[in-house]
């Protein structure tokens, strides 16, 4: 490992966090929220054990 | 890259080979049966012997031999179809193998493995009642001691060290007896299918946001970094890193640094959560198999926490009187670890998406389905490919219930050395002191956070919500 890739391991950057970036978190996230309910549901109404 | 995908065709070979011969099985014709089998033991004499009665007549030292001399032969044509070091290959898988087996056999010591209810017919008042499968976490301990103290060693065995490759074939293997088990019972399988389906798709969508953005904002790595890292740290492990880093075209070192860090958290994990969940989840045994399987990374560490899981689990059943039916809890965590592998190729093409028109905002970038497969790992569907040909062997044919056991049986003495050899392999290439000289102390410390702060949690509160309340079929 160089000494460059240990210092920008230690270092802190600030790239812009881009729009794009929020909407996938974003969308990754309420997706995740919404879908719960939807498996949840379809699991116990027609995969229960 | 192209190496690893070569490596997930072989193992499915590999696997399926296995299960081929097997097959012979159900024919009448037992080709398999000098496969040798481990029984928790007093006396060495008596811990080896060929897996079926068929073979009876064979000393168990041959049995082992054979079986020894049959995977340095099938290994050996593999590494050299992936363009290895032959001879450096075949005298590395020796070592490994035989120092394996020697482990899996100290754990299978009665003092060691016996159960309170086998302690009688051993003639032993006490024991550590931890299983046969205690040999995996002895050769973890003996791999991590030679990959930390004796690097020289380490380094000579290195052409044969690849856990993944041993790992993802007893995955292979492993589809064939769980098709056999889910016959008996069709709708708890297909069950824990969708349901483990479903857990996936949750922690999958939940944990790499929140990493991602943890990464990201909490302790400023670029997006480069965050990428590989949200996707190794959250729940897929290497496999993860790698399809990421190339779907957002970060440098190789970035998926590589990574990932060294994700086997030895995995190593960290794969010797907690086994016991808490002994201790916690003794009573919802498919909800400690589901989160063995979304809180461990990589394939080999999940799957083995699984084994580990499922036998400490049924000793703590057994102790109680309650006897249930094996792998289930294991074939919950493989279930839901390879629906896992199979959404990396899902998550890559969308991150190459993300990336391509988002974030660096391409021209003349397309991104094709074929990417997907890509990443797609291979050997997923050899799993499925031997789990849906038993299922439907016995369910179209029942009479063949008794030959597919025999069968699969077989096998799984296969399997299991696949899985002494994952463990082994893993303690050899987890270098505690090499990841502190190489300074990756603030990645390390996003893994902590993230582990510990909410993958374990919601890892466990996904598989309460979809496996709380069912259990294993009871025994007989």
């Amino acid at each position: 490992m160089t000494d460059d890739l240990r210092d920008e391991l230690q270092r802190r950057v600030d790239e812009p966090f881009l729009p794009a970036e929020r909407k996938l978190v974003t969308w990754s996230l309420v997706l995740g929220v919404v879908l719960l309910g939807l498996l949840v549901w379809i699991s116990d109404a027609f995969f229960a054990p | 890259m192209k190496l690893d995908e070569d490596r997930l065709a072989l193992a499915l070979a590999l696997g399926l080979l296995v299960f081929a011969l097997s097959l012979f099985t159900l024919a009448g014709v037992d080709l398999l049966g000098w496969g040798v089998a481990t029984q928790v033991w007093l006396s060495p004499t008596k811990a080896i012997a060929p897996v079926s009665k068929a073979w009876a007549a064979l000393p168990g030292v041959t049995s082992l031999v054979f079986t020894y001399l049959f995977l340095l032969v099938v290994m050996t044509v593999g590494a050299a179809m992936l363009g290895a070091d032959v001879p450096r290959f075949a005298a590395g898988f020796t070592a490994i193998f035989w120092l394996s087996y020697a482990c899996w056999l100290a754990g299978n010591w009665a003092y060691i493995a016996a159960t309170p209810d086998k302690r009688a017919g051993f003639g032993i008042g006490w024991s550590l009642a931890l299983t046969g499968e205690a040999g995996f976490i002895i050769a973890l301990a003996v791999g991590l001691l030679i990959g930390n103290l004796l690097p020289g060693v380490a380094t000579a065995l290195r052409e044969a060290t690849r856990p993944e490759w041993y790992v993802k074939t007893a995955i292979v293997i492993l589809g064939g007896a769980l098709g056999v088990q889910a016959a008996g019972a069709r709708g708890l399988a297909t069950a824990v299918m969708f349901r483990g389906l479903a857990a996936i798709i949750e922690a999958y969508l939940i944990y790499w946001a929140l990493v991602y953005l943890v990464a990201r904002r909490l302790f400023h790595f670029s997006r480069e970094w965050a990428a590989p890292l949200a996707s190794g740290i959250s729940i897929c492990g290497v496999s993860a890193a790698i399809a990421t880093g190339a779907a957002i075209r970060a440098r190789p070192i970035v998926p590589i640094m990574v990932s060294s860090l994700v086997v030895l958290f995995a190593v960290v994990e794969l010797v907690l959560l086994p016991f808490a969940a002994q201790t916690f989840l003794a009573h919802q045994p498919l909800v400690a198999g589901a989160w063995m399987g979304l809180a461990v990374k990589t394939d080999g560490a999940a799957v083995a926490s699984g084994a580990i899981t499922e036998a400490l689990i049924r000793a703590k059943a057994a102790a109680s009187g309650v006897a249930w039916q094996e792998g289930w809890m294991l074939m919950t965590t493989t279930t839901v670890k390879v629906f896992i592998d199979m959404f990396i190729g899902i998550w890559a093409f969308v991150l190459a998406l993300v990336w391509a028109y988002g974030i660096r905002k391409d021209e003349g970038r397309t991104v094709t389905a074929g990417e997907i497969w890509e990443h797609f790992p291979k050997f997923v569907l050899g799993y499925f490919l031997t789990f849906a040909v038993f299922l439907a062997l016995v369910v179209a044919r029942p009479g063949l219930l008794d030959a597919a056991k025999t069968a699969t049986a077989e096998t799984n003495v296969f399997r299991v050395l696949f899985f002494v050899m994952t463990f082994f392999t893993i303690g050899l290439v987890s270098n505690f002191r090499r990841l502190a000289e190489e300074g990756i102390g603030r990645l390390a410390l996003v893994y902590v956070v993230c582990l510990f702060g909410f993958i374990i949690w919601i890892g466990l509160a996904v598989s309460w919500i979809f496996f709380h309340g069912m259990t294993p079929p009871p025994v007989g």
